[in-house]
């Protein structure tokens, strides 16, 4: 990724060298701070993060770097933070699979690539809810029809995913077991993909971010029906939220959070916390995520915790349903 | 006709403004420097550059993203001509008659025929990519798991078909590669398989360090294994232009790359990947001196270039069609526009003619730029042949490891490549193609998600592929080229034809 980048940075900091021993007793943060993303470039986590980063280089006068570790759906760049040095010059920018995958390596008897302890949350960013997609020429328009076709044929309608136990499958697991219905899942290697199978007609059905199906929606092509928000999406007013329809637990947002190694000294959590305080208030900082049609949702670290724990219950218990998949189905 | 012509005007008026002029500019540049250096492909290319982007014009900065993905496409072929080593999928059958044209004293003819050949396939599918983009996308989205799962099987079995060599041995270092490829994470079940608790492996072996060592490393110890070495060349002026032959052999393929590459290149997914490896596999059918290729065939390099490069420019139709990334590049750049406000979708082109017509204006611009900058280097990058081998190999294999250690940071790809560099050498002492590994390790995961996504929209049953009209047309072309190569085994009975099938000479 940007290893000749680094590199250079590298040449560059050894150049400094002597200088830089000088001024190290200074407070924190004395040198630039890396911020890990494990996703590859241009995702949720990539677009939130390095708006992020903008705003606390201006605020911690510091360069914030961003270093996109992407790789088995996150769990190694999440691990590489988990296992980082807690001196504050290590954070990370993760989504909620952070909960999901050290579930799954329970789920699978392996041994895990990181515990949920070894990262402290600093302050959750953005929460974005999914929304339930169909294609515009389906029969389906509403929940009720939905819901009604699925039970008459259990297994037969079909939904893509950006990966087994991502966070797409998961939201349409919540559902389909709040609703009692079965569905047949296709995953694909991320949300793109998925789409492009929804507009192929190779799926019936998909759950994605809103920002991403509104072109979709206006040129006709898709069909919102439910979103798993707790109100609806500022952008599809006309859409229901499943627990307006009765679905009552569920619920599911695509979230992003900024957290730290676990053990990172209190003075410099307090630092960092403090800083995304001004980083949501920051005016580019906002404006980039309007552009992006990312509603933030900024949450200070108790808050946070508390937010965490729930999803974090609720995701282990759709990773529980799922259970161990062999084989292709 | 005439609204295409006042949209391309409206196009050439943004795209040759300064500032987009400029940053086209700038995106060719740094894209014929990423091609070059072997490791750091288009997208770690992108993604460096995604952050600078955002302060620009949305229009801008497509242009420059653009820039450097088809720009890396040119310099994609200098390494693997000058050394053997493919710092990319797309360059790797570049490599092989590339480098033995430079054994034999024509780099320049083949840098040269490469930057045209590149300059031509762009041009002309910018030109499809115009006027047929809205009719191929929809076309493009009937590729489901089914039909891709397919497509891929018949890109293994035309490419052993058609390269002409032993089939088995082709098929036999394909599967090769495709077990190479099933290490690392399952995507279907999230099991990991044969990572041996290695984490870097978890995500599977990558390409460049397979590239890289099978081609590269392998060359330089079969060097180091000859008994005097190699000649220092002393390439003169006159050598630099292809001659009169070399035009006319590298006219049709071509063309034939260009259309090949642009048909491959907009199905969504990365099968574009196959353009180059197909290109190459025709070209030595139909040539009347199939035994040239392999020992320094123009038309091995002349096809492939133009392939890869239309490839990239066919991958630009789902997305600027229906707003749909067709890989992980054009992902970047869809990235790219939305933190603009920008959502690519339908209904870009009439939303955002500025933004469209004038990214379709700036690719003739670039190609333009490209071959420009791309044809003086020719005589710059021909002379570091000059460069006495004792001193010239060991500073490859140092940017070999630079380079393969830069992609992921990782040591373990280090161990890989060298792995692959002896692996090599081996199988090259025994005359093995060595190109239909990477193939195999490319595919191995489309290849294995397909069928197995197909599987899950059919609960299981096969008849989905029998169903499917395109699906079932790719699958009996395929078996019908695997009967054709068993006939020589009807006819002339095993022993001959076991000379037949190359595996007794």
């Amino acid at each position: 990724m940007s290893g000749f980048l680094r590199i250079i940075l590298v040449v560059a900091a050894l150049a400094t060298f002597p200088s830089r021993t000088l001024q190290a007793q200074g407070t924190y943060p004395t040198r630039p701070i890396t911020m890990i993303v494990p996703f590859p470039p241009g995702g949720v986590a990539d677009q939130t993060g390095r708006p992020v980063a903008a705003a606390m280089e201006k605020i911690l006068k510091q360069p914030v770097v961003v270093s996109n570790r992407p790789g088995a759906g996150g769990a190694v760049g999440m691990s590489l933070a988990a296992n980082a040095k807690p001196d504050g010059y290590t954070i990370l920018m993760a989504l909620s699979s952070i909960s999901i995958i050290p579930e799954a390596d329970k789920l699978f008897g392996r041994q895990p690539t990181y515990r949920m302890d070894q990262l402290a949350p600093v302050a959750l960013v953005t929460a974005d809810p999914t929304v339930l997609m169909v294609r515009a020429d389906s029969p389906w328009k509403t929940v009720k029809d939905f819901v009604e076709d699925a039970r008459k044929r259990p297994g037969e309608i079909s939904f893509s995913s950006s990966g087994i136990y991502g966070t797409l499958h998961m939201a349409m697991e919540m559902f389909a077991h709040s609703a009692g219905i079965k569905l047949k899942h296709v995953p694909f290697s991320g949300a793109g993909p998925a789409m492009t199978a929804l507009l192929g007609n190779h799926v019936q059905a998909f759950a994605s971010g809103p920002s991403v199906v509104l072109p979709q929606i206006q040129a006709g092509k898709l069909r919102p029906l439910a979103v798993w928000g707790d109100k609806r999406v500022a952008a599809l007013p006309d859409v229901p939220t499943f627990k307006e329809l009765g679905f009552k637990d569920v619920e599911f947002y695509i979230w992003s959070g900024l957290f730290a190694p676990a053990g990172t000294p209190e003075p410099i959590m307090k630092t960092l916390r403090d800083t995304m305080r001004m980083v949501v208030a920051d005016p580019d900082f906002k404006s980039a995520m309007e552009k992006l049609q990312t509603p933030v949702d900024y949450r200070d670290a108790p808050e946070f915790k508390e937010f965490w724990d729930k999803d974090a219950a609720e995701l282990a218990r759709a990773v529980q349903r799922v259970g161990r998949i062999e084989g292709a189905q | 006709m005439t609204e295409t012509l006042q949209n391309l005007y409206l196009g050439f008026s943004v795209a040759l403004s300064p500032e987009v002029l400029v940053f086209a500019i700038i995106g060719c540049v740094v894209g014929t420097l990423v091609g070059m250096l072997p490791g750091v492909g288009p997208l770690a290319g992108i993604s460096l550059l995604l952050p600078a982007t955002f302060g620009l014009q949305p229009t801008t900065a497509i242009v420059l993203l653009a820039g450097i993905y088809y720009g890396a496409m040119y310099g994609g072929s200098t390494t693997s001509i000058l050394m053997r080593i493919p710092g990319k999928a797309a360059s790797v059958m570049t490599s092989i008659d590339g480098y033995a044209m430079t054994l034999k004293g024509r780099a320049g003819p083949a840098l040269t025929i490469a930057a045209v050949g590149s300059f031509i396939a762009g041009t002309l599918s910018v030109a499809f990519l115009m006027l047929l983009a809205p009719l191929l996308a929809s076309f493009a989205l009937r590729f489901g798991p089914p039909e891709y799962f397919a497509l891929l099987t018949l890109g293994l079995l035309v490419l052993a078909f058609l390269t002409g060599g032993s089939m088995p041995k082709t098929l036999s270092m394909a599967a090769f590669g495709l077990f190479l490829g099933t290490i690392g994470i399952d995507l279907m079940s999230g099991f990991f398989r044969y990572h041996y608790g290695i984490v870097e492996l978890s995500d599977g072996i990558g390409i460049v360090p397979v590239a890289v060592g099978l081609f590269g490393v392998s060359e330089i110890l079969l060097t180091a294994g000859q008994d005097k070495a190699p000649a220092v060349q002393k390439p003169k002026l006159k050598d630099l232009p292809p001659s009169r032959q070399e035009w006319r052999d590298s006219t049709w393929p071509i063309g034939r790359g260009t259309v090949l590459g642009f048909l491959i290149g907009i199905i969504p997914g990365s099968a574009h990947i196959i353009s180059s490896f197909v290109s190459y596999a025709l070209e030595r059918r139909i040539s009347r001196n199939p035994d040239k290729f392999g020992k320094g065939a123009i038309e091995g390099v002349a096809g492939p270039e133009s392939a890869n490069n239309s490839a990239a420019c066919g991958a630009f139709v789902p997305m600027l069609a229906l707003g749909v990334p067709s890989g992980p590049i054009t992902a970047v750049m869809m990235a790219a526009l939305m933190v603009h406000g920008i959502a690519p979708g339908p209904l870009l082109m009439e939303q955002q003619p500025q933004l469209f017509w004038g990214f379709i204006a700036s690719m003739y611009v670039g190609n333009l730029v490209l071959l420009i900058l791309n044809l003086p280097l020719v005589g710059l990058f021909v002379n570091m042949l000059r460069i006495p081998y004792a001193y010239l190999y060991p500073s490859i294999l140092m940017f070999c490891v630079l380079g393969v250690y830069a992609v992921n940071e990782s040591l373990i790809d280090v161990w890989v490549m060298t792995a692959m560099g002896a692996l090599g050498y081996v199988l090259r002492k025994f005359e093995f193609e060595v190109a239909p590994i990477v193939l195999g390790l490319v595919l191995s995961p489309m290849l294995e998600n397909a069928l197995r996504q197909s599987l899950s929209m059919s609960s299981g049953s096969y008849a989905i592929f029998v169903n499917r009209p395109i699906a079932v047309t790719m699958l009996a072309i395929a078996a019908f080229l695997l009967l054709l190569s068993f006939l020589p085994l009807l006819r002339r009975g095993v022993a001959s034809s076991r000379a037949q099938l190359g595996l007794e000479s």
